[in-house]
Parts: C-alpha cells; structure tokens; sequence
C-alpha cells in the first residue's frame, strides 16, 4: 500500500511536469479546479426540495434578478467609476463613460 | 409559508378575497422584482401563477404553471439622481428618467423593453484628480428583448443601443436556462456581442470603433428550504480603442479580455421572517487589474406594504500595470510617463483603491399591483482602502451620493 501511495505521488509529478513542459497554464487549472471543488464541496449540503416546499424560496427578494431598473442604474455606474465589470448577466448597452 | 403552493390551489376555489390579501402580503415582501421574478420562478419551477394570477380574486381554481410568461404586464419607473465629488469640487451630474415595461404575449412569450435618457454634466479630471475640466452630455439607450418559456426553461434574445455626442453602442445577446426535472438546479448560459463607434468631440481620434463579446454561464441551486445559490463563469473580449480622449496621457492597450467568477446566495430566515443576500465577484484581467467584491442586502418587510432593504458593498483593486502614480512635484504638470513606454494611463479608474458603498432601500405596497420605492446610496473611493496590499497614493478621496425613486404597477 506504501509503494502504491509513493507510485501515485511520483505519477503527479512528473504529470505536473509533463503539462509545465506542454505549456499549459497551471495556475488557471489550479484555479478552476478549487473552483470545482467549492461547487463539490457545496453539493454536498443539497437537501432536495419539493415544488410544495418552495413557499419562502418564491419570495421576490430570494430571487437573483431583482429590480431591473435599479440593477441598471447601479451596474452602469460602477462600470463609469471601477476598473473592473460584468460577471452578472449578458446584454446592456455599452457607453463612453469608462 | 411552505404550504404556498398547495394554498394557491385550495384557497383559490374557497375564498377569493382571502387569496387577494395573501398576494399582497406575499407581493409586499419585496416590491423589488418583476420580469426577472418571472423568469427565475419559471426557471426554478416556483408557483409563478400565485401573486400574479390572484389579485383578480376570481373563484377559479389556479393552475400554477411554472414555465409561462407572466399573466400580468409591468410598467415601471425610477428617477435617478446621482452626484460624484471629490474634497473641495463636484464632478460629474446624472440625472436619468427610466422606464421599463413587461408585455406577456401568451403563456409562451413575453417581450421586455427599458429605455433610460441621463443628462450628465459637471467636470472631470484630465489627470488623476487634477485640472478639472468641464463637460456635459446626453446619452439615449434602448434594450429590447423577447423570452420564451419552455417546460424546462427559457430562451431569450435581445438587443441594445446607446447613443451619446461621442458615443455609439449597438449590440445582441442570447441567453437560456434550463432545469432538471425536479427544477432545484437551474443551468444559464449566454452571449452577447457589441460594436461601438467613438467620436470624441475634442476629436483627438475620429471614427475609432470597439468591437466586444462576453459569455457568461451558471449553475443556480436550491440548497434547501431557505436557501438557493448562484455560481457564474464569465468571459469578456475586446478589440479598439480603450482610451480615455479626455485625458492627457492615456494611451492603452487595444485589447482587453477578462474573466470573473461570481457567487451569490440567497438566505431566508424564518424567525425574522427576512431575507440575506450575499454576493462575491473575483475579477482579472490582461490590464493587470484584479478586483474582489463582496455585498451583502438585508431584506426585511415591516408590514403594512412597507419593506426595508439597508445594504453594504466593499470593493478592492489592483492597478492596471500602466497606471502611472501621481506625483506632485511637477505640479500643475502632470508626471509624464516612463520613456520608451508604449501604455500609460493617469485615470483615477485604472488606480489600485479600495471603495465602500453603503445604501437604504425603503418600498411601499400602494395596493396588490402598485409599488413606490426609494433608495439611497453613499459611495466612497480611496486608495489607502485598497485591501491585500497597499493602493495609490497621491489622490483625493472619490465621493458619490445618489437617490433612486420608483413607481411601478401591474396591469
């Protein structure tokens, strides 16, 4: 069993080095993995839940969108103050303010 | 609560009236959603017919069908008003009527349009936040787009347009969802694809374009009772002119790609009878610029239609790898950039700086299909808030305030 764990570890490494000599980029594999990950890990507490349990989950404020006028209003002014944009949806126009 | 859904279909036959006032009540909780509640409802399987369907108070019974487009049109209005500042000046005036309405078609198609006009003037810095110039402009812009609901999803496709002096933005976009049976687990994808054309009225260049698409794909979760998640990949690419004519020394990059991951998660809490909404958005770029987010939104209804909403948002970044730092020795001159350079760029936007945003949210049900809101927003920049490391130093700190007022109405 010890041999087959040193085996396994020597496998990575020179996996690790294989894909370093490939030119792949590690650190973006690294990142979607943890991000894989996190999704994994967060499965695990999913309790199913039935449409006649979904009282509170139809509440307006447990919905993602929210209020469109006011999400608009709001993304386009940090997108004219901030560095950074997007993430949250696709479509909306662009403007000349950043 | 929990028997929602079972009470839609009993109640309806029994008593009318009763059913009207549990839909307001229900509606009362957060006036905040519409279009977009409809389309996660559909794309969650939740009773969308319930608050929409009862207000009508009719005996019948309601069939609860999750993936139509809403019964009801929506039309909805806000008035912005939004001031930026830094220590001693104002900058920049927003002041942006909007509207936004909502058509169902039939049970299968829903049309969405939302038309904003902002009148900007005030002034801008030419250089960090140094020599102030004055401007003013008016920008146009249109989104109109089309949903289609499925038993398992939704389809919708649309478009944009922006119009200012300067400034001309056209684009499209294309975005679905579509579930599993049992509709706690929702999977969104879409794309959208812009071309912009740049005329600076100072025209330091004429006729420069942007051509930009961005993808964007999630899981959505129901993790249990009172709780749901939302986990997005996004991808954003860009060709044209990135620079800022307005500025002296702005020369940047004509490309620019982008990838950022988005959290958010939604909690009920049954004893307080209100709602915690958190989010986290991790941003990169091939600027050099990396940029954390994290908010967080208090839901809590106070009765009589009434509903409270205080929220707090921190944001952090790092400066894009040709931000030059302020330097006040040369001043008024602005510090010139390293020679031989070929990207330079001395805006406030492209600095490393820390920001904080704290707003209220106050609503009030009218009836069963009227609300009025009013937010409230303080936003604050400065560098020294910059977290993870040290931010640039050498600029006044950024102030914005604004108010946001609403009307909207189901019919």
């Amino acid at each position: 069993m010890v041999y087959y764990r040193f085996i396994e570890f020597d496998v990575f490494l020179v996996s690790i080095k294989c894909l370093k000599r490939m030119d792949i980029p590690l650190k973006l594999i690294f990142k979607q993995s943890t991000v894989l990950l996190t999704l994994w890990l967060c499965s695990c507490a999913i309790t199913p839940v039935e449409p006649w349990q979904k009282g509170n989950l139809a509440k307006p404020e447990m919905t993602f969108e929210g209020d469109t006028l006011d999400k608009n209003f709001t993304e386009h002014t940090y997108f004219s103050k901030e560095g950074a944009f997007g993430g949250s949806g696709v479509g909306g126009g662009g403007c000349g303010c950043n | 609560m929990a028997r929602v859904w079972g009470e839609a279909d009993v109640d309806a036959i029994d008593s009318g009236n009763e059913m009207n006032a549990k839909a307001c009540e229900h509606n009362a909780a957060s006036p905040a959603n519409h279009f977009g509640h409809a389309l996660m409802k559909a794309a969650l399987g939740l009773p969308l017919a319930l608050p929409l369907a009862l207000p009508l108070g009719l005996g019948v019974t309601v069939q609860a069908r999750a993936d139509s487009a809403p019964d009801k049109a929506l039309v909805s209005f806000k008035y912005l008003d939004y001031l930026d500042s830094q220590p001693g000046f104002d900058r920049i005036r927003v002041k942006a009527p909007s509207v936004l309405i909502v058509k169902p078609l039939s049970s299968e198609w829903s049309v969405s349009s939302t038309y904003t006009a902002d009148a900007i003037s005030g002034a801008s810095p030419a250089f960090h936040t140094q020599a102030l110039k004055t401007m003013h402009d008016e920008r146009h812009a249109l989104d109109v787009s089309a949903t289609r609901y499925l038993s398992l999803g939704t389809r919708t496709f649309g478009g944009s347009y922006s119009k200012e002096a300067d400034y001309l933005s056209r684009g499209l976009f294309y975005a679905m969802t579509e579930s599993d049976e049992s509709k706690n687990s929702t999977w969104n994808a879409g794309v959208s694809i812009s071309s912009d054309q740049i005329n600076p009225t100072n025209h330091v260049v004429m006729n420069e374009t942007k051509q930009s698409y961005a993808v964007i794909m999630g899981l959505t979760q129901v993790f249990n009772m009172n709780h749901i998640a939302q986990f997005q990949l996004g991808h954003y690419s860009g060709k044209g002119d990135y620079s800022d004519p307005y500025k002296v020394f702005d020369n940047r990059p004509r490309e620019r790609v982008n990838n950022t991951f988005t959290a958010r998660w939604n909690h009920y809490m049954p004893n307080s009878e209100s709602t915690l909404k958190m989010g986290y958005r991790y941003y990169e770029d091939d600027w050099g610029i990396r940029a954390h987010t994290w908010d967080a939104e208090w839901v809590k209804p106070v009765g009589n239609g009434w509903t409270l909403s205080p929220s707090l948002r921190l944001y952090t970044q790092t400066a894009a790898d040709f931000f030059i730092n302020a330097d006040t020795s040369g001043s008024p001159f602005p510090p010139f950039p390293t020679p031989g350079s070929t990207y330079y760029s001395e805006d406030q936007r492209m600095s490393g700086y820390g920001a904080h945003t704290y707003g209220l949210k106050v609503s009030k049900y009218l009836d069963a299909d009227t609300w009025v809101d009013l937010k409230i927003e303080q936003y604050q920049q400065r560098g020294s808030w910059k977290l993870l490391g040290s931010g640039s130093t050498g600029m006044d700190a950024f102030l914005a305030k604004s108010i946001q007022v609403g009307l909207s109405h189901y019919f």
